[in-house]
């Protein structure tokens, strides 16, 4: 019912390319260009943005870009270099065809300072995962479907109607996710990364540690020692692990703990059944619903 | 207490059981002079894997297994036909060929299938701490069955582990031996790259090893001191890291190269007649201060031209003596500039407490709302602002005391480690007797490890 596909292959009625440079951003674009625009994403589902290269083509794909769509916040910061390269004022800051998508998200854990400056501004480093929160979607698409109706001042009844649909789906799924969680509010959990505060805070889930608090520094053995007689103290019901992240350490906390080790994806197609938004949601609730639900019930 | 050790216990008998073969190949190695064919061999069975995960097949699955091996084999196969390509190359320049390019391979084929950069990650970082106790069984087993077999071969292996061509055998049986043993080896390092990472593969191999023929040129002499310190390096290694809070395969590298250098100061300084024992030991104080006065020259020096810049061992220098910029400025100054500390760590306060306020509303109490959260973002973006404001007071007032403080610090210890300096020179000159250089010639052309 959606067109909510990555590639939004539909005949586009005006050729509006959009280029995002995450799978969830291109996902939440495609829920509003619909077969308005042709949407592609950059990072492939399953690689870590945060460190990704991009490749001769990128760039190509890129310049040809009607909109830009980034996640901001450091979170792919390698898009700067590219539009610098490419010099085309439309798709710098501020350009008609730049669109950084956090701008106007409430954002969580701003800490210190980022060492890079965004345009002069030294923002604080906030955490850049706003998209596992399904409200933000709303705020999200609100400005997708701004900048297409800038871009496309033809296509505005099409793209505002795409929007209500997607936000009408939304409201269903999210009344249905909320009563699958709501049992569990205030479940205290380990995960394996700080991707979750948002997903946290919408959910109400308690996320008290991480297994790996830096990213790509193998946790100490002091830590993991702490981890798992903190977690028995505070009754931990589960550990939220990370696809394509290794999972020695996990299990390791997961069993040591008696807990289920629950594989959750950050990103749109990152792994099978999260093929759109929507999707990706309800992936990560039933999932995280179903080992909790399961726990409880081992617990009794 | 009982959590940790039950955290340590399996590292530690997994390190004892990579120790024991992995020191064994690493005495074969270093004969054969060509220390990075482990990393060599274990890209290409990462590679191996990653081609069966591309295929869909689990690293840990048989046929995973079969493609790991496979790579394995041809990797083997290269490294014996480095020893025919040494008449043209380097030995070592074609394994270190070998490793960049199985590496780049792997990146290509993750490129394509992107399940399998978990794998290739595993193999750079490993995970010791988290071996579970049926993987060490599999170690167990798998290095007892290849250590026999290098038992009863230890003959002929140890007659081809040479860098040059041994003499009075055929190339054929050279090269068939050659194969076995980077077969053997490119097995083991398969198995315990995935488990330890390709850092700490390389110290198991490498330095017990090193430390053995630090000491002896006899086969069983190194074995046995490399497999003692090798144990008593990855005991060190899990316990400091526990202790100190550092992440264990990083924490036990550094331990083994410190254990190295403690052997080398044992060898310089304790396992030596009294005579050279106090001739290396004037010489090591030498060092130590020579290098101490130079790099307090370069500092005094680099104070004198830029006292604005990042100064790291005035900073030292200043914590530890108390002797800091506050003493160069004004009263008035020297107010601005600790009220300015003050407020840094007041500021950092506030964001820290507006995170746990926020942290604890999202799972207990009344729910905050979005544009409470954009207030306390906001809030936490203006302190962010005000430390970094106050961070630039202190910058500032810190390069005036600073640019002060390089005549009356920097420019007296610039000319007192520069007169030391000196005076070292001199007397190393007039020191260096001909009999010192003879001995040091001796003691470099023992360094090269001589076949038995």
């Amino acid at each position: 019912m959606l067109a909510a596909a990555v590639v939004a292959a539909a005949p586009a009625a005006v050729d509006l390319r959009v280029v995002a440079t995450t799978t969830d951003m291109a996902a939440l674009a495609a829920a509003v260009g619909g077969d308005v625009a042709t949407v592609e994403s950059i990072v492939p589902a399953a690689v870590d943005a945060e460190a990704f290269e991009p490749r001769p083509g990128d760039v190509d794909r890129l310049r040809h870009a009607a909109l830009l769509v980034r996640v901001g916040l450091g979170y792919d910061y390698w898009l700067d270099a590219q539009i610098n390269r490419i010099g085309d004022p439309r798709l710098t800051r501020g350009g008609e065809g730049y669109l950084d998508a956090s701008a106007g998200i409430p954002l969580l854990e701003i800490r210190g300072q980022s060492v890079m400056n965004e345009g002069g501004h030294a923002h604080g480093v906030a955490n850049p995962h706003y998209w596992l929160d399904p409200d933000n979607a709303v705020i999200v698409t609100a400005a997708i479907a701004e900048a297409l109706v800038r871009l496309a001042p033809g296509q505005r009844e099409r793209i505002i109607a795409n929007r209500e649909r997607f936000l009408a789906e939304l409201k269903t799924r999210r009344m249905r996710w909320n009563e699958l969680l709501a049992p569990y509010a205030g479940v205290k959990l380990v995960a394996y990364h700080n991707s979750w505060p948002y997903f946290a805070r919408r959910f109400r889930l308690d996320i008290v540690d991480f297994i790996e608090p830096k990213p790509g520094v193998a946790p100490s053995p002091a830590h993991l020692a702490r981890l798992i007689s903190a977690g028995r103290k505070a009754q931990v019901g589960a550990i939220l692990h990370e696809p394509y992240e290794p999972e020695d350490a996990s299990q390791l906390v997961a069993r040591k703990l008696g807990v289920p080790l629950v594989r959750l994806a950050t990103s749109v197609d990152s792994v099978p059944g999260t093929e759109d938004y929507l999707a990706l949601l309800d992936h990560n609730v039933a999932t995280l619903a179903q080992a909790l639900g399961a726990q409880r019930r081992r617990a009794q | 207490m009982s959590d940790a050790l039950s955290l340590l216990l399996l590292p530690f008998a997994a390190s004892i059981a990579f120790v024991l073969i992995h020191a064994y190949f690493g005495v074969h190695v270093l004969r054969r002079n060509i220390v990075f064919a482990d990393l060599a061999l274990a890209q290409l069975s990462a590679l191996g894997a990653t081609v069966a995960f591309a295929n869909g097949y689990a690293p840990a699955s048989p046929a995973g297994f079969a493609y790991g091996l496979l790579f394995t084999a041809i990797g083997a196969a290269l490294l014996t036909l480095s020893r025919t390509l040494a008449r043209w190359v380097s030995q070592e320049a074609f394994v270190g060929i070998l490793y960049v390019v199985a590496t780049a391979a792997t990146i290509l084929v993750v490129d394509r299938s992107p399940q399998g950069a978990e794998h290739v990650k595993k193999i750079l970082l490993g995970s010791i701490l988290t071996v579970g106790p049926a993987e060490l069984a599999k170690f167990a087993a798998l290095y007892a069955v290849i250590g026999t077999l290098c038992w009863f071969a230890r003959l002929p292996l140890l007659a081809v582990s040479s860098e040059t061509r041994p003499a009075g055998r055929s190339m054929l049986a050279v090269s068939i031996w050659d194969f076995l043993f980077f077969l053997a080896f490119g097995v083991v390092v398969t198995s315990s790259v995935i488990t330890a990472g390709v850092l700490l593969v390389f110290s198991f191999l490498i330095v017990p090893a090193v430390i053995g023929f630090i000491f002896s040129r006899s086969v069983r002499v190194v074995l046995a001191i490399a497999w003692g310190v090798g144990i008593a390096a990855s005991a060190a290694g899990l316990a400091g890291s526990y202790i100190l809070d550092l992440p264990t395969g990083a924490a036990m590298v550094t331990t083994f190269a410190l254990f190295l250098v403690l052997a080398g100061i044992a060898k310089a300084l304790v396992l030596v007649d009294t005579g050279r024992r106090r001739t290396n030991l004037r010489h090591a104080v030498r060092a130590v201060v020579a290098l101490a006065l130079a790099l307090t020259f370069a500092s005094s020096l680099w104070l004198i031209i830029n006292p604005a810049a990042d100064q790291p061992l005035a900073a030292t220098f200043e914590s530890a003596t108390g002797f800091g910029p506050e003493r160069f400025l004004s009263a008035s100054e020297r107010d601005i500039y600790e009220s300015a500390g003050r407020d840094r760590v007041r500021f950092q306060n506030e964001v820290d407490r507006l995170d746990a306020k926020e942290r604890a509303a999202r799972y207990q109490g009344a729910p905050l709302s979005d544009e409470e959260i954009r207030r306390i973002a906001s809030y936490q973006q203006s302190f962010n602002e005000m430390t970094r404001g106050e961070r630039f007071v202190q910058d500032v007032l810190r390069a005036k005391a600073r640019a002060l403080e390089r005549w009356f610090v920097g420019l007296p210890a610039a000319i007192i480690s520069f007169v030391g300096l000196g005076l070292l020179l001199r007397a190393f000159w007039r020191h260096r007797s001909p009999a010192d250089r003879d001995q040091r010639a001796t003691s470099r052309s023992s360094l090269v490890i001589p076949c038995e």
